[in-house]
């Protein structure tokens, strides 16, 4: 009787769900459900600039090139490319990609798509990415031939970012018909899409890469990263977006669901103002420097789901310089190097914004106090908050957390704006730095760039203007059966995906 | 009567006029989206170059008198998150406020009303501290914290509802009981003392003395009577819970015009916004007019001394 009874609760603990799906019909499944914190902005794939877009209209669009799961650049609509000289690169088009429409994909298309995202008209949010490119042409029956202004050696990673859109469609559509109606040559194409509740796309059964496993792709939008992990966890989503460490520790114990866990290419890092303020003396920010321990942040406060780093970069870029030797943690010779720049008890404003973890902030905050120091910290709004760091070096505050992505995965987008004199991000000015990045950024020689680099991250080192604290990593959650590996560029590709 | 309606209508064009221009100024002055549209390496010059193309370093009164020409031909305006029309991002949006404020409402009035009736005739008995205790419970545990207790009981560790989203009358309980249980607090508490009130009055101790039942004098009687404060209390309470539950949408992924809000104001996205301050001011406004309507339909003395 006691084992009927307990067998009976059982039951309806697991559940007799009257709505969503059980888990574990999962497998037979052709439908797959993703969480999102966010709505897509636009499905243009050229208008914004927001994950949460790029997670859905990747997969409506193709791109010029794309990156393997070992970050290397590889084809995509582009078969084969070459330098002909130092500004001028030409690819070689795909023959065989139709668009959903049926219509062929020529290197006509390719050009409209490059001078659609650089018309200023346009109003691109990633027009930043791509204007480097001076022109664009159609130069044989199969090719297309892109020149920069000076050598740019990063205009193949930011063409991993440039989707290829329909010229006609386009252009009889119109801009804001195309945002409600986008059509690709990707391998799914937008059913419905809902505001503020779900995107919904359906196969493409004639996509040229082979037909993917999923017939029908529901994006959810639900904003409360709880509500995330209790979807999955009920069966009804099969995957989810951005979770927290705390709850990827919650999940551990459910053995129907994993953590997917990847180091992406953001880098944390504590800005350090080397232009106004105390810290102004190299020896406060060498002592900023020896007064973090982010190992303890990284295990006590991200769940150990961050990797510590030497420089701000992280190995996911070109260029990270390995050998590089961090400040050790060194909490007494910071604190004697404070006491000796006669900087004990100086204020140092740090302003920050909701946008980032508090709790990392106000450990920084406790780790630069124990050592005399004195941080103030300033909560303004995300907007306010880029203002203040962009603005002039008296307004930006001493200090300063950031969570730094080109999206590029190249040292160029990361130490170039943060470090370059005259960047609105820098408040340092170095010669010597300006010197080798420069060069760095005019040369398509790779052996020639890293040189430059080490070179760079050892000024960086002495001078202290920032200081790297963490690799981030991207944390997903997903139903234990679902096979996917992903990416330090965060890409969200459904064909990668499939059923074990 | 109508002279009456009429000045109403025109309080009620000044009003929404003068929060959209409050609202208008106050927002611009502390920056524009340009910066949060960007990637994070643009240069001085790319951001500025947008922000020309967007038109926000045009003189802030110049920017006024566009919205104003707009919204005189009906045009609320492009979202700049969105690149879409306004009008129709928040027409996509208010069936779902409509329907989660309606179930709140439902919860509230359902169970606040017979509760505040219930508390006041059985007074003093433990049927009473029962239902005090429900009212507390409802009125002090935080949205944010009852609505995810509710989605892993009722979602996760039992399956009987949805977690969260919009599938059906079953997505509609959990929000809506979030969302009307403070609500259903305060009718509870106004509803009991209004009751009360009403109890005390002769005219229910001489019905009680010509031989009519409690419940005969409650339903026939003090209902009505003590319906007016309550009317006035629950259209305020309408405004409140249309203009947006934003915790509660946030934690259920409820689609309604509060999430809009909120992430607008994050975003910037300055004439959703406005459009979203439009649709609620108006919706105060209708709520208090139709409060007023109701009270003279119940209650004589307002009629006849119009």
């Amino acid at each position: 009787m006691r084992g009927f009874m307990v067998e009976l609760l059982a039951m309806l603990a697991a559940g007799m769900p009257l709505a969503g799906p059980a888990v574990a019909q999962s497998m037979m499944k052709t439908t797959l459900t993703v969480d999102l914190p966010n709505d897509v902005a636009t499905l243009d794939p050229q208008q914004q600039w927001d994950t949460d877009s790029y997670t859905v209209y990747r997969n409506i669009f193709d791109n010029l090139v794309t990156r393997d799961t070992s970050g290397t650049i590889v084809p995509q609509v582009a078969t084969s490319w070459h330098y002909t000289d130092n500004t001028t690169l030409v690819f070689d088009i795909h023959k065989d990609i139709t668009f959903q429409d049926g219509t062929k994909l020529t290197p006509a298309d390719v050009v409209f798509s490059v001078k659609r995202i650089t018309n200023p008209a346009f109003k691109s949010a990633q027009l930043s990415q791509f204007d480097q490119i001076t022109t664009a042409e159609v130069t044989g029956p199969d090719q297309v031939t892109l020149r920069t202004k000076t050598p740019y050696p990063v205009l193949l990673a930011q063409l991993v970012k440039l989707s290829i859109v329909p010229q006609a469609y386009v252009e009889r559509l119109g801009d804001v018909k195309f945002n409600q109606q986008p059509m690709g040559s990707g391998p799914y194409k937008l059913e419905s899409r809902q505001n503020g509740v779900q995107s919904v796309l359906t196969a493409n059964d004639h996509y040229w890469r082979g037909k993917p496993t999923f017939q029908t792709v529901i994006f959810r939008v639900v904003p409360a990263d709880a509500t995330r992990v209790a979807d999955l966890r009920a069966g009804r989503a099969d995957i989810v977006r951005q979770i927290t460490p705390d709850d990827a520790d919650s999940l551990k114990s459910d053995n129907a669901v994993k953590v997917l866990a990847i180091p992406t290419e953001r880098v944390g890092y504590l800005f350090i103002n080397a232009q106004w303020g105390p810290t102004k003396d190299v020896r406060v920010r060498r002592a900023i420097a020896m007064a973090i321990d982010s190992n303890s942040i990284i295990s006590a406060l991200l769940g150990g789901y961050a990797k510590p780093v030497n420089i701000v970069l992280t190995p996911a870029s070109f260029g990270y310089a390995p050998d590089v030797k961090a400040w050790p943690y060194d909490p007494k010779q910071a604190e004697a190097l404070i006491k000796a720049a006669g900087a004990d008890g100086a204020p140092l404003p740090f302003f920050t914004s909701p946008a980032y973890p508090q709790d990392v902030i106000q450990a920084i905050q406790q780790m630069l106090n124990q050592v005399g120091l004195k941080v103030e910290i300033h909560q303004i709004d995300q907007p306010s908050y880029l203002k203040a760091r962009q603005g002039t070096p008296q307004d930006a505050g001493s200090l300063g957390f950031g969570l730094w992505s080109c999206a590029c995965q190249d040292a160029d987008g990361t130490i170039w704006p943060l470090f370059h004199s005259g960047s609105i991000w820098s408040k340092y000015a170095n010669p010597d730095f300006d010197k080798v990045v420069d060069a760095a950024r005019e040369t398509l020689e790779p052996n020639a760039r890293m040189a430059n680099y080490h070179t760079a991250f050892e000024i960086l080192r002495q001078d202290v203007p920032s200081l790297g604290l963490y690799q981030a990593d991207a944390l997903y959650a997903a139903q234990r059966k679902l096979d996917w590996q992903p990416t330090p560029n965060e890409a969200f590709f459904i064909m990668d995906m499939k059923w074990q | 009567m109508v002279h009456h309606i009429a000045g109403r209508i025109l309080q009620a064009v000044v009003t929404t006029f003068g929060v959209l221009t409050l609202v208008f100024f106050l927002m611009r002055l502390s920056g524009d989206p340009t910066l949060l549209l960007v990637p994070q390496g643009a240069s001085a010059q790319q951001i500025a170059e947008l922000r020309h193309e967007l038109g926000f370093d045009r003189p802030l009164i110049v920017q006024y008198g566009v919205y104003l020409e707009q919204l005189a031909h009906g045009d609320l305006g492009e979202s700049l998150v969105q690149r879409m029309p306004v009008s129709s991002i928040i027409a996509a949006r208010i069936p779902y406020t409509l329907e989660l404020a309606s179930g709140a409402l439902l919860v509230a009035l359902g169970i606040g009303i017979p509760a505040g009736i219930a508390m006041a005739v059985w007074r003093g008995g433990t049927l009473e501290r029962a239902l005090a205790a429900l009212v507390l419970a409802g009125q002090s545990m935080p949205t944010f914290w009852s609505g995810i207790l509710m989605i892993l009981f009722f979602g996760v560790v039992l399956g009987w509802l949805p977690t969260s989203g919009v599938e059906g009358v079953a997505s509609l309980i959990m929000p809506s009981v979030a969302l009307g249980a403070l609500t259903m607090a305060g009718f509870a508490r106004m509803t009991r003392i209004a009751v009360l009130d009403e109890l005390g009055r002769d005219y229910v101790a001489a019905a009680r003395a010509r031989g009519l039942s409690l419940g005969a004098v409650v339903a026939r009687h003090v209902a009505r009577n003590a319906a007016i404060p309550v009317v006035t209390v629950a259209a305020l309470e309408i405004g409140n819970l249309l203009a947006g539950a934003v915790i509660v949408e946030t934690v259920f992924a409820w689609p309604g015009i509060g999430q809009l809000a909120i992430q607008s104001i994050a975003a910037r996205d300055f004439l959703v916004v406005q459009g979203v301050v439009l649709f609620v001011s108006l919706v105060f406004i209708a709520m208090n007019l139709l409060a007023d309507l109701i009270y003279a339909v119940i209650d004589p003395r307002i009629r006849l001394s119009a």
